[in-house]
């Protein structure tokens, strides 16, 4: 009875692990982009409010380690595993304040998706941002690890952000070095507590 | 002077088109949900092939030289006050104009510098984008009252080739040169910065009989009401960038290879 038991379990387990690695790399980006757009198109929340509620909610689809890699370039590679870890920690936060900022720009619109390329374990979703001010083509970069398709870069309007996060850090690391570069971000986002503490 | 008069006539019967384009704008079917799959296509590893891959054995090149850093920081700071000091106050004033009808402008200005897109295309020898330009050109200025609006874009799905000068020269492989960041301006390039001189002589208002001072009100109002209707691009990398420059530069450089390569 107890094997029974272990093994019905284990299929269970199973069988909804593979309904979770069944979500297609577009299927991913239209749950994560709904579930945002659902919390923006609230009416009843003020800007405040929303930025609470949409914080989180992308950070776990994001694959933190293979954006901060790509981000540092070469850099990384002269990066001690301290720094490495405090670098990954700390550009999280700067592309969720990001991200987090552009919310009070949103007034409404849609996203249509309209190409997904799928090859070994990366993938390439391009969609459109379409709202009555402007059209903006969104393209995400993904990545499969364990069955799970996570973001690793976001090309907007063919402007890759890690791109340009890439060419901006790597010339302050090469001025300033990681500490420099690190000191700045702190500094940073010190400033945009702050500011967000007002709201 | 005949530009503005038309400008203003034109605006008054802004309400009637804009209520019929919008009314077809709506209709228009949603591509939402459906998505086309395929497996491989050949821009896919090109997509894919960043160099700055897992694990990069180099320095990558940057991706637009700067051996001007100092100057173009100088007018990025000049730039950074005249957004501040006189743009910003300005196109927040010139919010008060209803929205449809700035949009309006801005596609007047848009319709005007259809001889820099659909020469520079022919240039390149994309004989459809001319075709496009110049299609849309006709519509526009007819249907579209003038260039107010632009139903070749949102009926017959005509939509705008961004084409001048700097991208033809890229086109056939004159690379950026150097970083410019003109006053007024903006960011730019040794290349892009001659292109835009070379464009300078298609653009129709140049041959318009005028005032100086009717020139250059209406070259100072094109700036102030693109502000107007995107004011916070600016801003928000000012506020979220650790170096508002570099991002600038970084993102200017990235999107023009885009322009190029398209």
């Amino acid at each position: 009875m107890k094997r029974l038991f272990v093994l019905f379990t284990l299929l269970l387990f199973m069988s909804s692990s593979v309904l979770w690695a069944s979500v297609g790399p577009s299927q991913k980006i239209e749950q994560i982009v709904n579930s945002v757009l659902k919390v923006l198109n609230r009416a009843d929340l003020d800007y405040a409010a929303k930025r609470k509620e949409v914080s989180g909610l992308v950070q776990s689809h994001i694959n933190i380690h293979s954006l901060s890699q790509r981000t540092l370039g070469i850099h990384w590679k002269k990066a001690t595993p301290e720094q490495r870890e405090r670098f990954s920690q700390l550009f999280v936060q700067i592309l969720e304040m990001t991200y987090l900022n552009r919310i009070e720009d949103y007034s409404g619109g849609r996203v249509d998706y309209l190409n997904e390329r799928v090859k070994d374990d990366k993938a390439i979703i391009d969609t459109q941002f379409v709202s009555d001010k402007l059209e903006i083509p969104v393209q995400y970069k993904m990545i499969q690890e364990q069955g799970d398709w996570q973001i690793y870069d976001v090309v907007i309007e063919n402007v890759s952000l890690v791109r340009n996060y890439r060419s901006s850090y790597g010339q302050i690391v090469s001025d300033e070095g990681f500490e420099g570069l690190f000191a700045r971000i702190e500094t940073k986002l010190a400033e945009q507590a702050a500011a967000t503490e007002k709201l | 002077m005949r530009i503005a008069l038309l400008l203003i006539i034109s605006l008054i019967f802004w309400a009637l088109p804009q209520q019929l384009f919008a009314a077809d704008k709506s209709s228009r079917p949603s591509s939402g949900g459906t998505v086309v799959k395929d497996d491989f296509d050949a821009a896919f590893d090109d997509d894919f092939a960043d160099e700055f891959g897992e694990n990069p054995s180099a320095e990558d090149a940057p991706l637009i030289s700067d051996p001007l850093e100092g100057w173009n920081r100088g007018m990025f700071w000049v730039n950074d006050k005249l957004y501040f000091y006189a743009l910003k106050p300005v196109a927040k004033g010139f919010r008060l104009v209803p929205r449809p009808a700035r949009k309006s402008i801005s596609n007047f200005f848009s319709n005007l510098a259809t001889p820099v897109r659909a020469a520079n295309a022919l240039l390149q020898m994309k004989f459809r984008d001319t075709g496009t330009e110049l299609g849309r050109f006709l519509v526009n200025s007819t249907i579209g009252w003038g260039g107010l609006f632009d139903p070749a874009g949102y009926s017959l799905g005509w939509k705008k080739k961004s084409e001048d000068f700097g991208q033809t020269l890229g086109h056939y492989g004159v690379k950026s040169g150097w970083y410019l960041f003109l006053p007024l301006l903006g960011p730019s390039s040794i290349r892009d910065g001659v292109g835009m001189v070379a464009d300078q002589f298609l653009d129709p208002t140049r041959y318009v009989k005028m005032k100086e001072w009717e020139y250059y009100s209406l070259k100072i109002l094109e700036p102030i009401n693109r502000l107007s209707l995107d004011p916070d691009t600016y801003e928000g990398v000012k506020r979220d960038a650790l170096d508002p420059y570099l991002f600038i530069r970084a993102a200017y450089a990235q999107h023009r290879l885009a322009n190029i390569d398209k």
